[in-house]
């Protein structure tokens, strides 16, 4: 029940907003509660969250009883670690909109749509249900983009609705083929798991399957070279819709390949890992040179996310624990640190009205603060250790290395990322960070109380997660296990 | 959780209360650092109490005397732990870094007295000792790594610190990416001993035999692995040839940082990875320790040659210090930890010494360039004395530190048979004398003094004295010292000792001869004499270069390409696609306006023009109607006869 009203509670808010006056300011404030209250309610779960035990919080009731479609929903650690993600990112794009002048009511309700989808993705256990709420992402995205975002904004708005589309509908055709598999002959997502691991449907089957799954989810995520849509809607999108774009709409697909693909599908998984993680080494290595050639700041934060995702394909390809663990870890950590990013971007662009890096140069001159956390987000995305980013991405080395499914050069080329993490960014921050102030930053404001405010979290986080592994991988870890014995065989 | 956590944890502290200040604010609490660091030190040698008590117990080498740990995390149900852990090398190396760190330290409150950012660095020197405490304390190699790319990113903040020039900004970069090239496959050869360990304590992975899955000790292949990789990345960190190209440029730091940063301390910590995976060396085939041994020869003669034709005098330090950490990795490739651990300790106090006197020197002449110096002996006794001995313990001239430990290293070579590399080892004292004697008469020598230079305050001498004594009086330390890492203690071999006294001595001559003397002031008589290799060696050996043209340009011009590959091929199959189907769309558009909606519309228009022809007669008039009427009638009898025909 609690996860019913997790989900649903920013409907309730939308349709409040939808009550407001035409002209009313309060839209902005009635999204925050709502949303703080989501992510109060996230954390209540988090805190009664037993970690030894499976799937908890769970909600089963038949739905339409016809065709078997159930409302089924429940979290384990790799849920909730996404959950976390989506409601306080959610929270924080609110309140980074607090200006929005423009519509605001109807900006502040597409948000708050954006969050049903979000944390219905994470939490359904049907696969209707599952579906409903990707699709649902959507249409609050494609208008965020479309109404409030950049001169071609239309143009990446029906670019990335389309792409997505696309992919979820060979992700439909997946659905379909596991209900009408004798085999199979559920929309449960529990029980095509048990039917997978116990090794129910035949082979060729899976691989099929997979396939169609697998372009659904590498869309999203993106993996290389299904990527382009990726940048051209972060560029033209607000900042709020570039934070959740990054840091939750892209996990949608890892958390796919997580939840469905490996294991109600672990044969096919095996036979499929050295592609993916020849796609995830590609995505590394070539979104970091892409990144490196970049001229827009938000663009080369766009290709960043592309290289990420690559660690993240690279443990899932492994399938190990490790592998896993790392995979998670850097969802989670690219979620907070391109959210900084995006933000502080957003924050340069505001006072400068650019993000040419050959405009920008002498932040941390300018305006301490900003340039100083732009600083500090770019060591976390570089994968410094003691901060976040440095987690996942050597658990996916860890466990990468260690997988019997990859080859070792995999691996070593993941590894070779890096290097290429820090030339990029560093060479970024030595332009726009470092040097004297250029025309555009001089005398630009610093950060304000509010933008202080909305990036705290982040950097605490940025910390807690660096310095505790365990404080996401208490939850992620037994979670993953439980999929990497049925796809490796072994813990 | 005991004491021993509060040696890092203390500059840790001084870093998390002045990051989030104002610059005012940390300026004005500038002393923050210095305490820490000085808790750090009686801290350290209290440590180094307990552990030469232990030693004198057990006298076993290794011997753990304090060790806690946390958990950080599970993988795979299997606990991940980070912890700190004190033994004789841990000890030795705390007394080093938080030695030269108080001493870096109280110079800095002189040396950076002026600067308005001055709070910062601090800060950031603070961050440096909490990261490489940690390291020389780290019970595991995850831990060693995680607090090494700390270190990095400290060297990266402290070469970059004065960015509103282009050269710190430029050197900052390369500092921080060459060394992570090494970084990179430290990372690959962690995950190659998690995959044979399955995991990174100390107590695991350097344990003969008894260890996790299988109780076997290392198999042969993956040590070799992890030890050439382990190997790559120290080479980074300790600027071995190729990975030395970053230090002499990351002089464009504040000189104090580069005394304890790029002398002292972070460059040799990949000296002691290396000496700490001696296990893993052993356990590995004998290529492993050759390739050590390589590399260090190799690098010693390479930042000799170097060294000897730079005119920055910080650069000639630099690349002694290349050379003299060469000195170390050739001692480790020889098997012998102790003589690395040795030279490297007696380096860290003369090489900083030398540092802090360069400092000095540079803001009593505002220049760098030794050229433009001479004669500052009258104007600079105090640090004319300490500089001194400095260089005296780096040419290996008895009884300052240097001699010491070079003798040791080249001891280790002579007993172990290894003539070659002896002999080359010894050609470098000599070239070290050499550039030794350049740099001390080009900046001491003659008499015509800088007329401005002045002596500089209290807080920058005392540490020089203080650094100056310990070179002076650590050599005398030096069989104690293999005593307390638990080998036997050795007295320098006469034989040797006069050897290698007879080379320095006879390197100091030659750089008199060839810079000492006042015809050759401002010349360069090495250029005239040896054109081809002066030019070679001013070029840095082509090894910045290089690099440049086989590896950072083309890198640049791939990303170039690749970015429009991105939009042109990629994202233009994509656009292709959504166009084609558009094109489809609009002929089927087409298709349908033209014929299938052309059909319905023309019926309807059909039927709308018939009916507005049709419209016309309904005029409401009865004698339209009739006459209608009538003709309608006359039609119809007309036809009805006709067909009747």
């Amino acid at each position: 029940m609690l996860l019913t009203v997790i989900v649903f509670l920013p409907l309730a808010g939308l349709v409040a907003i939808a009550l407001l006056p035409r002209d009313s300011r309060g839209a902005k404030w009635l999204a925050a509660s709502v949303m703080g209250v989501d992510l109060a309610l996230v954390a209540w779960v988090a805190a009664h969250f037993d970690v030894a035990r499976g799937m908890q919080f769970a909600i089963d009731v038949p739905w339409v009883s016809q065709a078997h479609i159930r409302y089924h929903m429940a979290v384990d650690g790799i849920s909730l670690t996404m959950l976390g993600l989506s409601a306080l990112l959610g929270l924080l794009a609110v309140i980074a909109s607090w200006k929005q002048e423009d519509r605001p009511k109807a900006y502040f309700a597409m948000l708050l749509l954006l969050q049903v989808g979000m944390n219905g993705v994470f939490v359904a256990l049907d696969f209707v249900l599952f579906y409903v709420f990707w699709e649902l992402v959507l249409v609050p995205m494609f208008f965020l983009i479309g109404l409030w975002g950049g001169p071609k904004r239309e143009y990446a708005a029906i670019k990335f609705f389309l792409y997505t589309l696309l992919g979820s509908v060979f992700m439909l055709v997946g659905i379909l083929a596991l209900y009408l598999h004798p085999a199979g002959g559920t929309f449960d997502m529990l029980a095509l798991a048990k039917a997978g691991a116990s090794g129910a449907l035949p082979f060729g089957f899976q691989w099929w399957v997979f396939l169609a799954f697998f372009l659904g989810f590498a869309v999203k995520v993106p993996v290389w070279p299904l990527h382009t849509w990726l940048p051209d809607a972060h560029v033209e999108a607000p900042t709020a819709a570039s934070v959740l774009l990054a840091g939750v709409l892209l996990k949608m697909g890892a958390y796919g390949f997580i939840r469905v693909s490996l294991p109600m599908l672990p044969d096919a998984a095996r036979a499929w890992a050295p592609f993916i993680g020849v796609l995830a080494v590609i995505s590394i290595v070539y979104g970091a040179a892409v990144a490196f050639a970049q001229t827009d700041l938000k663009k080369l934060v766009a290709y960043s996310s592309v290289s990420h995702m690559g660690f993240v394909m690279l443990g899932i390809a492994a399938g190990t624990v490790e592998g896993l663990d790392g995979a998670v870890a850097v969802m989670f950590s690219h979620g907070i640190v391109t959210g900084m990013l995006f933000l502080l971007v957003g924050m340069v662009y505001e006072r400068t009205h650019t993000r040419a890096i050959a405009d920008l140069s002498g932040l941390v001159v300018a305006a301490p603060l900003t340039g100083g956390l732009l600083a500090f987000a770019s060591f976390a995305s570089l994968g410094l250790p003691g901060l976040s980013g440095f987690v996942g991405e050597f658990l996916s080395l860890l466990g990468g290395w260690r997988s019997a499914l990859l080859p070792k050069w995999i691996t070593i080329g993941a590894a070779s990322g890096v290097l290429l993490a820090a030339a990029y960014m560093l060479w970024m921050v030595l332009r726009v960070v470092l040097g004297k102030p250029s025309a555009a930053t001089e005398g630009m404001s610093d950060a304000s109380p509010r933008e202080l405010a909305v990036l705290a979290p982040l950097i605490a986080l940025t910390f807690a997660v660096g310095l505790y592994w365990d404080s996401i991988l208490r939850f992620v870890d037994p979670a993953v296990k439980a999929i990497s014995v049925v796809v490796t065989g072994a813990a | 959780m005991n004491w021993l956590v509060a040696i890092p944890l203390l500059p840790a502290a001084a870093f998390a209360v002045l990051w989030p200040l104002s610059r005012r604010a940390r300026n004005r609490l500038q002393w923050l650092p210095l305490a820490a660091m000085s808790g750090s030190l009686a801290l350290s040698m209290a440590a180094g109490v307990a552990v030469v008590r232990a030693a004198a117990v057990e006298s076993s080498r290794g011997a753990v005397v304090y060790h806690a740990a946390v958990e950080v995390a599970r993988i795979a149900g299997r606990p991940l732990r980070m912890g700190l852990r004190l033994d004789a090398v841990s000890a030795v190396m705390l007394m080093v870094v938080t030695v030269v760190g108080v001493a870096v330290q109280v110079y800095s409150l002189g040396y950076m007295h002026r600067d308005d950012r001055k709070g910062w660095y601090f800060a950031v020197l603070s961050l440096f000792s909490a990261a490489m405490l940690a390291l020389v304390l780290a019970d595991s190699f995850l831990l060693l790594y995680m607090t090494w790319e700390v270190m990095g990113l400290c060297s990266y903040l402290l070469i970059g610190f004065w960015h509103e020039l282009e050269a710190p900004r430029l050197a900052a970069i390369k500092a921080f990416l060459t060394t992570r090239v090494g970084d990179v496959a430290f990372a690959i050869g962690l995950a190659v001993m998690w995959a044979t360990k399955g995991s990174f304590d100390f107590a695991v992975v350097l344990a003969d035999g008894a260890a996790w899955p299988t109780g076997a000790a290392w198999p042969a292949g993956a040590a070799t692995a992890v030890a050439l990789l382990f190997l790559v990345g120290a080479m980074g960190k300790s600027a071995q040839v190729p990975l030395h190209v970053w230090l002499p440029d990351a002089m464009a730091g504040p000189t104090p940082a580069s005394a304890l940063i790029h002398a002292a301390t972070m460059v040799a910590a990949g000296v002691y990875l290396v000496a700490r995976s001696m296990p893993i060396f052993h356990a590995a085939a004998p290529v492993a320790l050759g390739a050590v041994l390589a590399v260090g020869l190799v690098t010693l003669l390479v930042g000799g040659a170097l060294a000897v034709v730079q005119h920055d005098i910080k650069k000639v330090l630099a690349y002694s210090t290349i050379s003299q950490l060469g000195y170390m990795f050739v001692a480790l490739g020889a098997g012998s930890e102790v003589a690395a651990l040795f030279h490297l300790t007696t380096h860290a106090f003369f090489k900083s010494l030398l540092f802090l006197g360069a400092g000095v020197i540079i803001h009593a002449t505002h220049t760098q360039d030794i050229r433009e110096m001479g004669g500052l002996h009258k104007a600079l006794p105090w640090t004319t004395a300490a500089f001194t001995a400095g260089a005296l313990a780096l040419a290996g001239v008895f009884p300052f530190s240097g001699f010491w430990s070079k003798d040791e290293i080249l001891g280790t070579l002579w007993r172990g048979g290894q003539y070659l590399p002896f002999a080359i080892a010894l050609f470098g004292a000599a070239i070290t004398a050499f550039y030794v004697a350049r740099l001390w008469f080009r900046v001491f020598g003659w008499n015509q003094a800088c007329s401005l230079a002045r002596e500089s305050h209290a807080e920058m001498i005392a540490p020089m004295v203080v650094l100056a004594l310990i070179t002076l009086g650590i050599g005398f330390a030096s069989p104690w010292f293999a005593t307390l890492l638990g080998e036997e203690a050795r007295l320098p071999d006469p034989g040797l000792a006069a050897a290698s006294t007879a080379v320095a001595l006879a390197g100091l001559a030659a750089g008199w001869y060839v810079y000492g003397r006042s015809e050759a002031r401002g010349t360069e008589p090495l250029r005239r004499r040896w054109n081809r290799a002066y030019e070679a060696l001013g070029n840095k050996l082509y090894f910045d270069l290089t690099f440049g043209e086989l590896l950072i340009t083309p890198y640049i011009a791939l990303t170039g390409r690749l970015s429009r590959f991105d939009t042109s091929v990629i994202d233009g199959a994509v656009d292709g696609m959504g166009a084609g189907w558009r094109r489809l769309a609009d002929s089927g558009a087409r298709f349908d306006i033209a014929v299938i909606d052309g059909a319905v519309n023309g019926a309807g228009r059909l039927v709308k023009a018939a009916g507005a022809r049709l419209r016309r007669i309904q005029t409401g008039r009865v004698q339209t109607y009739q006459r209608l009427s009538i003709a309608a009638l006359i039609v119809l009898v007309l036809w009805i006869f006709l067909r009747g025909v």
